[in-house]
């Protein structure tokens, strides 16, 4: 400590955390349930889970993916986008469905471990920025759409496809880099 | 040489050293390889659902899958090169794993599968391109390729827990 020490914003930080929202005891209590505990005694669980995990991921990001290649005049341009929208709709929900279940199945397991993963952190802020941007903007659009997107449906597309593949490639890296 | 030797040559290659040894690049190819099973595997369900019977009914079958074909086929493209690549950099311990050596099998039944849709009843899409529900065989060979497809899915992921 040197002799400027007393110009240290001490008090400001003080301050600060007084505000922070300490989330210590909730991931720990994630990291302690039977649930967490059963799947990490388990050689198969983890593995078994990921692989749903997996698979949810190939219904939910493709069928996205076609929704998206249609607001973009890409494909099906005889068929009304809110028709392909509807078409797709219950594999993109239930894919949902199993991606939010065996995600946090998954979290549970090693809740800790995540605590203090960045990349984590940002795939949280994706996946609420997703579900948020998905349930609010984006499938209101779609339903309105006929044969051809306008400008603004088309920027929704491309924000919707960013928002998702941002929540599975930070997820990528989550075991990565940490 | 054996096939051990060229896997073990392979992966001593610059560009198989480089990449093992990477912080970025590796994690940047196997997470490319993981996300664009979306567009290939992802588009791919859309058109065997089709065949199925389960979805976009009212559509001619050969308009769904014709359409989806060329971006399935370059995200199938994206896959084999960021495949080759991961492949490359770690080619003995693919070579040693059963799930890599199950996974090529399963590959080629899938490709042998497409093979004979398309030689087979697919050729006759004409009498049956506005079918509601499809003629069994082309059922049998959606319902065939969704299932190879999770299983060769299942044996990737799960080759890289034995790495």
């Amino acid at each position: 400590m040197g002799c400027y020490h007393h110009l240290r914003p001490h008090d400001g930080l003080h301050v600060l955390g007084a505000y922070t929202l300490n989330l210590t005891p909730f991931f720990q209590w994630c990291d302690d349930t039977v649930v967490s505990q059963a799947i990490r005694n388990s050689r198969f669980a983890f593995p078994v889970i990921e692989n749903f995990h997996l698979f949810a991921l190939t219904v939910l990001l493709g069928s996205l993916v076609v929704l998206c290649l249609r607001q973009f005049g890409l494909i099906y341009k005889t068929q009304p986008i809110s028709e392909v929208a509807l078409a797709l709709r219950p594999w993109n929900l239930w894919s949902l469905a199993v991606m939010l279940t065996s995600g946090i199945l998954l979290f549970l397991s090693e809740a800790m471990k995540c605590y203090g993963n960045t990349s984590f952190r940002v795939k949280m802020f994706f996946l609420f920025a997703a579900l948020l941007f998905q349930f609010t903007i984006y499938s209101r659009i779609v339903k309105k759409e006929g044969t051809s997107a306008p400008l603004g449906g088309k920027i929704a597309a491309g924000v919707a496809l960013c928002l998702w593949f941002g929540v599975g490639l930070a997820g990528r890296a989550i075991g990565f880099l940490g | 040489m054996s096939i051990l030797s060229m896997c073990q040559w392979l992966q001593d290659t610059d560009i198989g050293t480089s990449i093992r040894e990477s912080i970025w690049v590796f994690p940047i190819i196997e997470g490319t390889h993981v996300l664009a099973l979306s567009i290939s595997v992802g588009l791919l369900m859309v058109s065997d659902l089709r065949l199925m019977g389960y979805i976009m009914k009212r559509r001619p079958v050969s308009e769904v899958y014709e359409q989806i074909k060329p971006w399935m086929f370059a995200g199938f493209a994206i896959m084999v090169i960021t495949g080759i690549f991961l492949f490359w950099c770690q080619a003995v311990k693919a070579y040693n794993s059963i799930f890599f050596k199950t996974k090529i099998v399963l590959l080629v039944v899938a490709a042998i599968n497409a093979i004979v849709f398309e030689r087979g009843i697919y050729r006759k899409v004409g009498q049956w391109d506005n079918a509601l529900v499809p003629p069994t065989e082309a059922r049998v060979a959606g319902w065939a390729s969704l299932i190879l497809w999770a299983a060769i899915i299942t044996c990737g992921r799960t080759m890289a827990y034995t790495f």
